[in-house]
């Protein structure tokens, strides 16, 4: 969110965590390949994870360097909309914000998350 | 299965020897496996898992202290604590009689199932046998990072402090809406803050419509039967 009285700072520091974790399961993901080098990542991160992507991107970017085998590796994020299905009128919508979420067909609050909570990998490219 | 390579992945080669490996899973699997042994472990031995998560200092200890002194002769309780460094809060419950195990994460923000793990297995020397009701995890106090990380709880507990504001749920969305009950402490000091009790659930409830919120001092003792009956209600048989 940017206005001219809010300004996002795209540096939080939860992704600090979720990279480290990320960064196991990259290892892992390799050691089970046979791979010498992991060199892209693609991620799956849904509106409704908590996790600011270019926030994981600087996180990782950084820890990555302690680790040769996946200092080359790029990220690219596939971001997911928080897509809702109203189980009244089974309109599906996509919404914006995350609270006071209702149908806006026929405001009914009984939905059905149908995406959005992603926080995936959704596949690696090694170098075997 | 792969012919080229003759594993067992979907995947494509190409001539430079690179590869794709389509994984699709969490970012945090391996904590996941391990939250998931953890419950299954939980549910083996009747024991109902809380994981209490806040802000530093919104009163997590002295929940538990209270709740000991409550409880203690009706319902077998063992706290884990979870905290960056020392073992002062593993203290203040042992000192109320109830073994507890220090878990110090060494800098990290939030427990993660692994040392979870790690710490029951150290509790259940301590317990010698005897059958546990409740296992309460108290969470490194953060209200961001431990909302990822799954323990293996049964029911996540969020505590908010009156001091704190009823602005936090709106702010920390991911907290509220991956816990099952929202405790309000130091409400005795509404009165003295700008706070309103109703904004703060209405809140909440526009991120969580099913979450259980309580109003509580540990102080006056207001709201802690509900928190009681809660705890009573949901231990195993």
């Amino acid at each position: 969110m940017r206005s001219s009285s809010s300004w996002t700072r795209k540096r939080t520091v939860h992704e600090v965590s979720i990279a480290l974790a990320m960064v196991d399961e990259l290892m892992r993901i390799a050691a089970e390949n046979g791979a010498k080098k992991i060199t892209k990542v693609s991620l799956k991160i849904g509106r409704l994870s908590g996790i600011v992507t270019d926030s994981l991107v600087f996180a990782f970017d950084a820890i990555k360097q302690e680790h040769p085998l996946l200092s080359s590796a790029d990220i690219s994020i596939h971001e997911i909309p928080l897509i809702y299905q109203c189980e009244d009128c089974m309109n599906r919508f996509e919404a914006r914000e995350i609270h006071f979420p209702s149908c806006p067909a026929c405001t009914s609050v009984n939905l059905k998350i149908l995406s959005g909570e992603e926080q995936h990998i959704e596949n690696v490219e090694l170098e075997v | 299965m792969c012919n080229t390579c003759g594993c067992d992945h979907d995947h494509q080669h190409d001539s430079s020897g690179t590869r794709v490996v389509d994984v699709n899973q969490s970012l945090l699997k391996t904590n996941e496996e391990a939250a998931a042994r953890n419950k299954q472990l939980f549910d083996e031995k009747g024991i109902l898992a809380i994981n209490l998560i806040s802000s530093p200092g919104s009163g997590k200890t002295t929940l538990l202290e209270k709740t000991i002194e409550a409880l203690k002769d009706q319902v077998s309780m063992a706290v884990l604590e979870g905290d960056i460094e020392t073992d002062l809060d593993a203290e203040r419950i042992r000192a109320k009689g109830v073994p507890a195990v220090q878990l110090t994460t060494g800098g990290a923000c939030h427990l993660e199932s692994a040392l979870v793990s790690a710490g029951f297995h150290n509790l259940e020397h301590q317990l010698d046998g005897r059958k546990l009701d409740v296992l309460f995890i108290e969470n490194v106090g953060n209200l961001v990072c431990p909302s990822f990380f799954d323990l293996g709880e049964h029911r996540r507990v969020v505590l908010i402090s009156v001091p704190e504001g009823h602005d936090k749920p709106l702010k920390y969305p991911k907290a509220i809406r991956t816990s099952q009950v929202m405790v309000i402490t130091k409400a005795d000091l509404i009165p003295h803050f700008d706070f309103s009790v109703e904004k703060m659930k209405t809140d909440a409830l526009s991120l969580n419509p099913s979450l259980h919120i309580m109003v509580t001092s540990a102080k006056t003792g207001e709201g802690m039967e509900e928190w009681f009956d809660f705890l009573q209600r949901h231990r195993k048989e």
